[in-house]
């Protein structure tokens, strides 16, 4: 045991002991009612330039996964030795800010929570909706770090939402709306019009019934808050993760400093926010701090791990995991700031194009720097009026050009709650921006 | 947690359970992973836990856990789960009578004997391949190989025990002169039959020749998508549709079709539990109903929707064995197992005179899973010209709909190829809309 510590250089341990519960009301009948309990660690060690990683689950024995974790990463060195990986030095992070829980989830019956669906469930089936579906979760963990180093920390987290979807047909044509809040306190229910969000979630689905798909091409186009902030993620965010740059899999890589972007745009990841990405330290026990991608159109820096960090210079703070996986770079929440334009003035800086709303997902090339999303719907703008709703839209371009044409910038921001995929892994994250206009883009239709 | 199962069981009828059903599962896998052309990681991972389905007059509570200290409280949890909820009219029972099917060559004790020095010698294959063409590099990629057990038990007599393996290799590559053109290549397998070195090999070759790309006129043309960007658009803007739940809760683009022409007669898809080595062969379901080959599209006519123990109640049909879980975590939902697409092959691309060939698709997942509405950009995408592949092109987006797609299939290539569970040749459709 102790010969097989000496030969490594670091190692760290998260253990996370957590439940999470789920209900699901279906076409008004309660579907599922779930929940899980789970306990177990991920554990890194670093032998000269190679990590050994292990997850345990169940019933704990850190020193043996400790143990495993470092033979894996002296096995590694020995086999393919390589360049010894540095990590940037971190002091031990001080917690504060955590999000106040004013109503905690755990205390609200669950015969309550069924109720609130099912009122959630009759708002969300307006008129011509004939199916829907809303989801109630709630999520409670411990998270403990500990590392070689000396550090040590811990915190507790709550969370909890809703989402709601619903479909409308007619004549085999169907069309889905969707809402969905989260938010730390069961409050949630109380501050936010919950009902009304599921009601409009049902006045979409049957709009979009009667919406048309355009004609795509390109055009200058006004982007909602939650698309743009889906762009900001998407195709900035990740081509600004320090692990990207370095496989060289980055259109930014060795652009710090220079002007990639109109000087309207700042984009901004900031952890220490109370919205769903929000964390106190990251999985490698650094400090939550705010990070500046793009200064008014200057590129600032990059998305950091410890190892990143050290190998570009930056700072590090954005190592996340999903559950006891490996931590890897990434995002929390992250947006485009806020400018000074009003949403008439882009309408009539467009005056024929489309206004693109929602997203429905989206995907990034981040090596090409070429991205891909498709919005829930639009509405025509024709001679600076929106005129018709649209459906089936999508949005696709190359990061840099896009970034270049945005010709204003609205003062409207607002975070919408996701989760993001890399490497396997979901984390919970947000994105957001007030509106934007770009000035070309192409829109894909029918 | 093994040895719990079964006393779990009991516990479950105890704390009121009428009937009660214990899904354990018990994962180990070791991954290699490099970044660039150099070994980063060794990953060993263990996984192992317990969901309980708990049924109370006709209601269904889950709970789960992957502690065994914690398993009475999980027990109590599903039981009184259950109790929150109404009777549901629709729940018949939990599965029965279990006779298995054989099935062959899904573990390979080659694989489970692998230790790290036999890992890290397939990373390397992935990353030689990779340098058998220059002005490429490899970004990132790994090797993974994976062993499983589950045991499906429940108070109706099904007690279903089975061992899997799995191993795997993926490669991301980047070209290094000029403007930067990327590609992938990935393959899985239940046996140790991969070489290595022709994926990375694969993915340099095809990264070299989308360099350079063109632009091109939008406009309705053929299009040829490889076996990844055919599954990748079926799995999302199809498959939904055929899951019986998203049918009898009217989310589906199916509902009432069975019966009619779908497709062009040419094409016929099953849903196969059954197959030597596939990806979703197995000898039940996730919830121990024994697996079976399903007829879904036979010459263009839907025949059947694919169903679980619940959904197949509710209709009044046996289930077609597609209960499946991501994990012990969730209690079964309709999942697809092995998709087989069927069609006569012939050499597609020489057979072309004009068109676009399409390696792989991203945003697929944002398809409009009911009306079967997709819109994808397509990557690694070149035209055809008088038969042959002709010029790389930058940007394209192909959009069109699952369905109108079935009826506009005119041919299939010779490349059949295993994609996850997917089984599938490339495929080509007229009429698609194209824009550069």
């Amino acid at each position: 045991m102790k010969e097989i510590k000496e030969k490594i250089d670091f190692y760290d341990c998260r253990v996370i002991e957590g439940s999470s519960t789920s209900i699901i009301l279906d076409n008004g009948k309660i579907e599922e009612i779930s929940r899980n309990y789970g306990k177990g660690a991920g554990i890194r060690a670093l032998c000269g330039g190679s990590w050994g990683y292990t997850t345990v689950e169940g019933e704990l024995d850190l020193e043996k996964g400790i143990q495993a974790a470092s033979k894996l990463a002296s096995s590694m060195n020995a086999n393919t030795p390589k360049e010894k990986v540095e990590l940037s030095a971190v002091t031990p992070p001080e917690i504060k800010n955590l999000p106040e829980v004013r109503l905690d989830p755990r205390n609200v019956p669950i015969e309550e929570k069924v109720r609130l669906l099912k009122d959630l469930e009759i708002h969300a089936k307006v008129e011509g909706v004939h199916s829907t579906k809303v989801l109630y979760s709630e999520s409670e963990f411990k998270l403990e770090y500990r590392s070689s180093e000396g550090v040590e920390c811990a915190y507790d987290f709550l969370n909890c939402g809703f989402a709601v979807s619903a479909v409308a047909s007619e004549g085999g044509l169907y069309q889905a709306g969707r809402e969905s809040r989260f938010a730390y306190g069961y409050e949630l229910f109380k501050t936010e019009n919950v009902l009304e969000l599921a009601e409009n979630a049902g006045k979409t689905a049957v709009a979009l019934l009667k919406a048309k798909s355009p004609k795509g091409g390109t055009m200058p186009i006004v982007l909602d808050q939650e698309l743009a902030g889906v762009f900001a993620h998407e195709a900035v965010g990740h081509a600004s993760e320090g692990d990207l740059v370095l496989e060289g899999d980055s259109i930014l890589a060795n652009r710090i400093g220079e002007q990639i972007a109109s000087p309207l745009v700042t984009i901004i990841d900031d952890p220490t926010l109370h919205e769903f990405g929000y964390y106190p330290f990251d999985a490698e026990g650094v400090e939550s701090s705010r990070t500046e991608i793009i200064r008014d159109g200057v590129f600032e820096s990059y998305l950091h791990s410890r190892e990143t960090a050290a190998k570009l210079g930056g700072t590090p703070g954005n190592a996340r995991a999903q559950g006891y996986s490996m931590p890897i770079v990434r995002m929390s929440n992250t947006f485009i700031d806020n400018g000074d334009a009003g949403f008439e003035e882009m309408l009539e800086e467009v005056k024929d194009g489309m206004y693109l709303i929602g997203s429905r997902g989206g995907q990034v090339n981040t090596g090409e720097g070429i991205f891909q999303f498709n919005a829930e719907k639009g509405y025509l703008i024709e001679n600076g009026e929106l005129t018709e709703l649209v459906r089936d839209v999508s949005l696709s371009g190359k990061t840099l050009e896009i970034l270049n044409h945005v010709c204003l910038v609205g003062n409207d921001l607002k975070l919408t709650a996701g989760r993001c995929g890399k490497g396997g892994q979901l984390v919970p994250v947000s994105d957001g921006a007030p509106h934007i206009a770009i000035s070309k883009a192409l829109v894909g239709g029918a | 947690m093994y040895e719990l199962a079964k006393k779990a069981l009991k516990l479950a009828e105890k704390a009121g359970a009428e009937e009660a059903e214990v899904y354990y599962v018990s994962n180990h896998s070791t991954s290699v992973d490099f970044k660039k052309d150099a070994l980063e990681s060794a990953k060993d991972r263990r996984s192992e836990g317990i969901g309980i389905r708990a049924i109370v007059n006709g209601a269904v509570g889950f709970a789960s856990t992957n502690s065994a200290e914690d398993l009475e409280n999980t027990i109590r949890i599903a039981v009184s789960s259950a109790k929150v909820r109404e009777s549901d009219p629709d729940w018949v029972g939990l599965p029965s009578n279990g006779k298995y099917p054989e099935v062959s060559g899904i573990f390979d004790k080659k694989i489970e004997a692998m230790d790290l020095e036999d890992c890290i010698g397939h990373a390397l294959e992935l990353v030689e391949g990779t340098k058998e063409y220059s002005g490429v590099l490899p970004t990132s990629g790994g090797f993974t190989r994976a062993k499983g057990r589950h045991l499906i038990l429940n108070t109706n007599g099904i007690e279903i025990e089975e061992e899997s393996s799995a191993v795997s290799g993926f490669v991301d590559v980047i070209t290094l002169e000029g403007e930067p053109s990327t590609a992938y290549d990935y393959e899985v397998s239940r046996k140790l039959d991969i070489d290595f070195r022709i994926i990375g090999k694969n993915a340099s070759e095809l990264a070299l020749k989308s360099q350079n790309g063109i632009s091109v006129e939008p406009g309705k043309a053929e299009v040829i998508l490889h076996p990844f960007a055919f599954s990748d658009i079926i799995e999302a803007a199809f498959a939904p549709s055929l899951d019986a739940d998203n049918v009898q809760k009217g989310r589906s683009g199916l509902v009432g079709k069975i019966g009619e022409e779908l497709a062009v007669p040419e094409l016929s898809i099953y849903d196969d539990g059954l197959i030597e080595g596939g990806i979703e062969t197995s000898a039940s379901d996730d919830e121990g109903v024994p697996s079976q080959r399903t007829p879904v599209l036979e010459k263009g006519v839907l025949k059947t929707y694919l169903y679980d123990s619940y959904t197949a109640g509710k209709a009044g049909i046996k289930s077609t064995g597609n209960a499946s879980r991501g994990s012990y975590t969730a209690p079964p939902a309709v999942g697809l197992r092995n998709f087989i697409v069927e069609f006569p092959q012939s050499n597609l691309i020489e057979e072309t005179a004009s068109g676009f060939f399409v390696t792989n698709v991203i945003g697929a997942h944002t398809a409009n899973s009911i009306s079967g509405d997709f819109s994808v950009e397509a990557r690694n995408a070149f035209t055809i010209k008088d038969g042959a592949l002709d010029k790389p092109i930058k940007s394209l987006m192909i959009s069109g709909n699952a369905f109108e797609l079935l009826k506009n299939i005119t041919g299939a290539g010779r490349d059949i190829r295993k994609v996850g569970g997917f089984i599938t040749p490339s495929i080509r459709v007229s009429d698609m809309s194209v824009i550069g």
